[in-house]
């Protein structure tokens, strides 16, 4: 119960704040984009060839985009403002002195970043959604007459989720770290950056935690086929968080 | 019975820069202490020390007549504390801040307006708190260090930034509570005259080390111990000559007047019978009272 209230509260940080304006501008903005293309020349998702895989298609190409730059610099941007909110704030102090667990405070933090990447997906997914409905609304005055795949955006959905994960709990760690905001989001950029380099030159680029979004999209089979990126990514989570609990647990000032 | 109780608390952030020196802090329950210092005396840093902020190195913290390490979360529970400069969130307004404690310390929803209406902020609706003003702020910060209704307060500098209205308000608040309910409170301030008129015991601490510990009461006596009377005449030389030969030590002399210690009425009329009598003029026989704010500076020398 502790751990929801703690939970409760961290997600009313994030009211009005940066990171959820970006979670909000971030989610809709690459299906604003397709809708606007499609609207600007009068083409509906019928107008994708195979009709079975319209949507399939449709959903990729915005994954496709996505998954590269502007997921990975969502989630570092995003997850290392929530953190900051703190420093910038300088609530540390008033936080460390409520009578929470050091544990409940760290797991509500990383929990509500978590929650705001769950959000984000669901944007972008009804953004996708809406993005293929409302052109043939507006030209066929009727629906699209493909069935939408369920079971298809849950897989993107929960592959490209767990692709965060890792992400997610280092950009935590670096931020519990390190005050300046800059050095974090600095060190994220720089990792998405090399994370596409790497995905381009090395078989082992699933060594890097920041290369799972585009891994699970285009990554190249052959080279995958002995690694399960969906538990190395969740491992690498585990052993991240555990990491930075540790380091922040033993911090010696406390605000 | 104390509040709360340091054992030689010890810190320093490097080798050559010692913060504290073996402090001995006995807060008394339902007292209003005052732990007063010039900046960079160190009371941040015991304050931040007694609330676990920072890594204790040596001594102990006893609250609420337990140890603070094994005991912090029951401790918090009962602990309302503003330290240093506002800690609020700039994105949420006064109600929502205050709303993300209430979450935490499962306090009653009423609670929320009856601190914002105690700090006079009930009026600010859907503002931002980080469009609000200093003294706005800090009075936020109080709300929240109110909002779970604790049995002891720690407020550092709580007045800055407030005007003088804002501080008397502040002031009289802080009386009520410590009056009405017990609370024990304790105000930290660089500024004696700004806590005189509130504090029922007082901590004084100067480069890590109190130098007085004790109640108001006691240090006004000090500051009635410190009074002088001061003779002013002709020639200060012999005044201050024919006093020793009489048995008095003076505490000194500056510009032609002669200071000594308090004496009996009856002594002060042959003090200046003797001094009519040896053809010193006397210009004025007068009382020379130490405010408790040179007692303070006096302290801290």
């Amino acid at each position: 119960m502790n751990f929801v209230n703690s939970l409760k509260s961290e997600w009313l940080k994030t009211r009005r704040s940066a990171a959820s304006w970006l979670c909000l501008a971030g989610g809709l903005f690459m299906p604003f984009i397709f809708l606007t293309g499609l609207l600007v020349k009068h083409r509906t998702l019928n107008d994708y060839g195979i009709t079975e895989t319209a949507w399939k298609t449709f959903t990729l190409q915005q994954w496709e985009l996505m998954s590269v730059l502007l997921l990975p610099l969502g989630i570092v941007l995003a997850g290392t403002l929530m953190t900051q909110v703190e420093y910038k704030n300088n609530t540390w102090k008033q936080l460390h002195t409520t009578p929470q667990t050091y544990s409940t405070i760290f797991f509500a933090k990383l929990a509500a970043i978590v929650f705001m990447t769950v959000l984000f997906f669901i944007l972008f997914q009804l953004g996708i959604i809406l993005s293929g409905f409302i052109p043939s609304l507006v030209f066929k005055k009727t629906l699209p007459g493909q069935p939408l795949p369920w079971r298809f955006f849950w897989n993107i959905n929960r592959h490209m989720f767990i692709g965060c994960l890792p992400v997610i709990a280092l950009q935590f760690l670096l931020s519990l770290q390190l005050k300046n905001f800059i050095i974090p989001v600095g060190i994220g950029i720089m990792m998405v950056i090399a994370s596409v380099i790497l995905v381009k030159t090395t078989a082992y680029a699933w060594l890097c935690p920041y290369t799972y979004t585009i891994l699970f999209l285009s990554g190249d089979a052959n080279k995958l086929a002995k690694v399960n990126l969906d538990l190395i990514s969740t491992a690498y989570f585990i052993l991240i968080s555990i990491a930075a609990y540790v380091l922040y647990k033993s911090r010696k000032e406390k605000g | 019975m104390y509040c709360i109780q340091t054992d030689g608390l010890t810190y320093s952030y490097s080798r050559q820069e010692r913060i504290l020196n073996g402090l001995n802090l006995k807060i008394p329950q339902g007292s209003i202490y005052g732990f007063l210092g010039p900046n960079g005396a160190g009371k941040t840093t015991t304050l931040r020390l007694i609330l676990g902020l920072i890594r204790k190195q040596n001594g102990s913290v006893t609250i609420f007549g337990k140890p603070f390490e094994g005991n912090r979360i029951e401790i918090l529970k009962r602990t309302g504390t503003l330290i240093e400069s506002p800690s609020i969130y700039a994105n949420l307004t006064a109600a929502e801040n205050l709303k993300a404690l209430q979450y935490i310390y499962q306090c009653p929803e009423s609670r929320i307006n009856d601190v914002l209406k105690m700090v006079g902020l009930h009026g600010t609706g859907n503002k931002m708190a980080g469009k609000f003003s200093l003294g706005m702020k800090q009075r936020l910060s109080i709300a929240m260090a109110l909002l779970n209704n604790p049995e002891l307060l720690i407020l550092d500098e709580p007045t800055n930034g407030l005007d003088p209205n804002g501080i008397i308000e502040i002031r009289e608040l802080l009386k009520k509570l410590n009056k009405e309910q017990g609370m024990t409170i304790v105000i930290s301030s660089h500024l004696l005259g700004e806590v005189e008129k509130l504090v029922s015991d007082v901590g004084i601490i100067h480069n890590g080390s109190l130098l007085f510990q004790g109640t108001l009461q006691e240090l006004k006596i000090k500051q009635e111990n410190s009074a002088a009377i001061c003779f002013e005449t002709g020639d200060a030389g012999s005044t201050f000559s024919m006093f020793v030969e009489n048995g008095i030590t003076p505490l000194g002399s500056k510009d032609g007047k002669v200071l000594i210690p308090p004496v009996p009425k009856e002594k002060i009329a042959f003090l200046n019978r003797i001094l009519n009598e040896a053809s010193v003029d006397v210009y004025s026989i007068s009382i020379q009272h130490n405010d408790l704010e040179s007692i303070f500076i006096n302290l801290i020398k």
